[in-house]
């Protein structure tokens, strides 16, 4: 998996490429880890590049969604392709994670 | 049905799904191969990291089809602690972001995506199968 993030303006822009699975859900934690603190709590997410995303991915968004609405921020999740949208849907994931 | 014994299993999730996801028995379909392959790395990953409690264990993971070409079947079975997955409670999917707990997913989008999970404790062994219709007309 390939993650890049970019900051823009007041936003975090990140871009994911590849699978979140069981093998790579730490490091791909870990790199999540700074967006969940400091006072810049907007994140926008492209996920056009994401083919997959097991429950260990879910777990970090929903980590993600609850530290940035604790700052009165925004999670915005796009361009997901419609098996990882189908995963979010079926986990309740798309009523509580903003997916455009 | 094919099958291969992983031992020890520490760390090795993505060999065995890899094995599973191989098998001449799994469909061309990319909506299916999606569902299979999580299912299957969801019910593997309850095993490594949890069956043995940090011990070293085996796993068995098999594949099946039946005659006609519709039913794939998954086995996977293991000898560590008794644990039928199916007992968990689905998590409630209804709750805010805030409400969420973190966790408990996996189980609930094997169930999901596959249509039958069955469990059986047999001969001091964990033997879980998951069956999904495969057949061209479904996908």
């Amino acid at each position: 998996m390939n993650i890049t993030i970019n900051k823009q303006g007041g936003k975090t822009l990140v871009v994911l490429d590849g699978r979140i699975d069981s093998s790579n859900s730490d490091r791909f934690q870990k790199d999540m880890a700074p967006l969940m603190e400091g006072d810049s709590p907007d994140i926008d997410i492209d996920c056009g590049g994401m083919t997959y995303t097991s429950s260990q991915g879910l777990r970090i968004f929903l980590l993600l969604q609850k530290s940035v609405m604790a700052r009165k921020g925004k999670l915005v999740m796009r361009n997901m392709n419609s098996h990882v949208k189908e995963v979010f849907d079926i986990t309740g994931f798309s009523n509580i994670i903003t997916i455009i | 049905m094919k099958k291969k014994r992983f031992n020890p299993i520490t760390d090795r999730s993505s060999e065995i799904i890899t094995f599973l996801m191989a098998s001449p028995d799994m469909p061309d379909d990319a909506d299916l191969r999606f569902k299979i392959e999580l299912s299957i790395e969801e019910a593997v990953e309850n095993v490594v990291r949890y069956a043995y409690e940090g011990g070293i264990g085996w796993l068995e993971a098999g594949t099946d089809l039946d005659d006609k070409s519709l039913i794939l079947t998954i086995e996977l079975r293991d000898a560590g602690k008794p644990f039928n997955p199916l007992e968990e409670a689905d998590p409630d999917i209804t709750l805010s972001a805030n409400e969420r707990p973190v966790g408990g997913l996996g189980i609930y989008l094997c169930k999901q995506m596959m249509d039958s999970i069955t469990y059986r404790y047999e001969d001091g062994n964990n033997v879980l199968i998951m069956k999904k219709l495969v057949s061209p007309e479904r996908a």
